[in-house]
């Protein structure tokens, strides 16, 4: 295992609207590695990957995140981007006006401080529709104006294989997709999945997870993770419910 | 006693006596030379109109600049012509190319010359008088207000674009306009007659230079029966430039206006673009992308009038502003009782990048016939969007960059209706060397 950690988050609290979401959150991911974290709805996972990201709507009130080594909460979301982070997100915005084709071009240029010349921005964004099967005319549309779920995912994991992050959390991913295209976009994951990376799946649901293969396992109840463990983690939250965390966390709180 | 002389003669720096000497020295033909004396006389009875009384001036008070100062423009102004071709901004292949220094009309290129004649006012002889002799002050009636009259009265560096039926004119018709003369009052025409199932493109570009100028320029488009006509003015205009604009459309049968008003300069651009759908299978579309910075003031009032049946309108008004611009939209659908199985659409909205930047907008529409197909209409005014500019920024994309994105895909979408592509690659690069100055 290599020692140096890709992503620290350390006693990580986060609010929106005064409400304190995450309490105190913990997780280290090395490169080559992939952790799922699982968890109700309102637990926090969404919040988890905003304030991540630098959604400007939370409030980070105490803990700290690491990437690379490099502080992340000071960063603005642009910044972090570069510095290698990437959030797939589960609702991701349309934007009509301006077609996937430039809106890549202009992220992959700012993503390598350069600007990219159109040929070779072309090979990339060929050769990376021809690894996720994504149809050909598809960059020619507006951002996810008028998208379906799955082309909606399947553009944000066009828009990962563009940008080739050190460290992607999918949030959702899995949300509205029905068993074809989870599976497409799962096989886009795997691709795109390197020694170099890191992954965190954000999920509810233990479907994603049986077809993009996490070594870690965490549930997140009431902001904060409650128990870590292996694969076999998430088939006993399938069979059994977050029932018995709820109440547990209930208790202490 | 002193101010009273001052102002008298200050008063006939426009008057009828100016506009009379005009006309002797541009040897008007006698068409204009009757719309002159009309319009200068009108000039003199009219009052400046009044926004307390008169709704499209609501949100402009003309009163407060100094009008009656101004000069008109009257005297030999021409430059060496090989320095106008040289510095006169065009690019790209065109049908014809008209090129005018402060309204005198120094080159008339046309290449593509079947079916397509492109003449000067000024000179005109044959068929082109003719034409300029049934259909000058048709569309645009000097009687509409001060400043139609005083664009008659004042009226300079006309010219007509006349396509013969069945002609289709592939490349556009290039007509480009500087104004460099400081503290002048300058009134252009451009007439468009066009025959029976022609089709045409007239690109009008505006120019002026950093002095203060008024400039009322007068769009009069006729289309033939099935004829198809794009106009697109550039409204390329200098900082202290007031611009009074009026272009109306009357429609045959099966005929269409496109007509789009890209607005980049100007410290005032007010519009006042009128079709009225007489022609049953018509149809009017009107597009305007404006770029505020500034004190930029930038105002159109539209009416789109179905009188006959099966006619069709549609409107698309969007503007970015930043500074203390603001922009200003009144519009008129009207339905009339004949107007059976009508679809109108109008669409108008605001950018709002600055906190002082203003937008009024007030789409109306009028119904008087129960029996028609569509009728919309829709207005917004807003910041740009937190969500998406969130978005781009997880993308890696600075702040500053994901707004002029999104300003770009705000106004693109008006470009991505004007139909051809080189004309739209245009317009854009107007668009995008315009948000250069957004701050």
């Amino acid at each position: 295992m290599n020692k140096t950690p890709l992503l620290e988050i350390n006693g990580l609290h986060a609010s929106i609207a005064n409400k304190e979401i995450l309490r105190g959150l913990t997780l280290t991911i090395y490169p080559g590695e992939v952790h799922a974290i699982m968890g109700p709805n309102g637990s926090g996972k969404s919040t988890l990957a905003n304030v991540l990201m630098g959604n400007p709507n939370y409030v980070v009130t105490a803990g700290g995140a690491k990437l690379l080594g490099q502080s992340l909460l000071e960063l603005k979301p642009d910044e972090r981007a570069r510095l290698g982070l990437f959030l797939a997100f589960q609702y991701p915005v349309a934007i009509p006006g301006v077609t996937l084709v430039n809106f890549l071009r202009q992220a992959v240029s700012a993503k390598q401080g350069r600007d990219v010349p159109i040929r070779e921005f072309r090979q990339l964004l060929d050769q990376q529709m021809n690894l996720l099967k994504v149809d050909r005319d598809f960059a020619r549309r507006y951002v996810n104006d008028g998208f379906s779920g799955g082309e909606k995912k399947r553009a944000e994991m066009l828009q990962m294989a563009m940008l080739q992050p050190r460290m992607a959390v999918l949030d959702e991913t899995d949300s509205g997709l029905d068993i074809d295209a989870l599976r497409t976009v799962a096989e886009g994951v795997n691709t795109l999945m390197n020694p170099e990376m890191g992954l965190l799946l954000i999920t509810h649901y233990q479907r994603l997870l049986n077809y993009v293969r996490p070594q870690f396992v965490h549930v997140l109840v009431g902001g904060r993770i409650v128990k870590s463990g292996g694969p076999e983690l998430a088939e006993e939250l399938e069979a059994n419910g977050y029932d018995a965390y709820e109440a547990a966390a209930a208790a202490t709180a | 006693m002193t101010s009273t002389i001052v102002q008298e003669e200050r008063a006939t720096r426009l008057g009828m006596r100016a506009s009379a000497a005009l006309g002797e020295q541009l040897a008007d033909l006698p068409a204009v030379a009757k719309l002159r004396a009309e319009g200068a006389a009108l000039a003199a009875a009219l009052s400046w109109p009044d926004g307390r009384r008169e709704r499209p001036w609501k949100y402009l008070d003309v009163t407060k600049y100094d009008l009656e100062g101004l000069t008109p423009a009257i005297g030999a102004v021409t430059r060496d012509l090989v320095e106008v071709r040289r510095s006169c901004p065009v690019t790209g292949e065109q049908a014809a190319l008209v090129v005018a220094q402060n309204s005198e009309i120094a080159i008339v290129e046309v290449s593509e010359a079947v079916g397509l004649s492109v003449a000067a006012f000024e000179g005109a002889t044959g068929t082109a008088a003719a034409t300029i002799a049934k259909h000058l002050g048709s569309r645009v009636a000097p009687e509409r207000n001060r400043f139609t009259a005083l664009h008659y009265a004042f009226l300079r560096g006309g010219v007509l674009v006349e396509v013969a039926a069945n002609t289709d004119v592939r490349l556009p018709v290039r007509i480009v306009r500087g104004f460099v003369s400081p503290d002048q009052f300058a009134a252009p025409h451009t007439l468009i007659v066009t025959g029976a199932n022609s089709r045409v493109t007239v690109i009008e570009d505006f120019h002026s230079s950093d002095g203060e100028l008024t400039v009322v320029p007068a769009i009069e488009i006729v289309p033939g029966p099935g004829a198809e006509v794009r106009y697109v003015a550039i409204h390329h205009w200098g900082e202290k430039t007031r611009v009074f604009l009026e272009q109306r459309t009357v429609t045959e049968r099966d005929s269409a206006i496109i007509a789009a008003h890209i607005v980049a300069g100007g410290a005032v651009v007010k519009g006042h673009l009128e079709s009225s759908l007489q022609g049953r299978g018509s149809s009017s579309e009107l597009f305007s992308a404006a770029i505020g910075t500034d004190r930029q003031h930038s105002d159109f009032y539209t009416v789109q009038d179905h009188v006959a049946p099966d006619t069709r309108s549609d409107l698309l008004f969007k503007a970015a502003l930043s500074g203390k611009s603001k922009a200003v939209y009144y519009g008129l659908t009207r339905v009339g009782l004949g107007a059976k199985n009508a679809d109108a659409n109008q669409v108008n909205r605001t950018l709002l990048l600055s906190r002082e930047a203003k937008a009024d907008s007030d789409p109306v529409l009028e119904i008087l016939t129960s029996d028609v197909r569509r009728v919309s209409h829709g207005a917004a005014a807003g910041p740009v969007d937190q969500e998406q500019l969130y978005y781009l920024q997880t993308r890696a994309i600075p702040l500053k960059e994901a707004q002029a994105l999104l300003v770009r895909a705000f106004l693109g979408q008006v470009i991505g209706r004007i139909p051809g592509e080189a004309v739209q690659d245009e317009l854009t690069d107007v668009i995008e060397e315009r948000m250069a100055r957004l701050r």
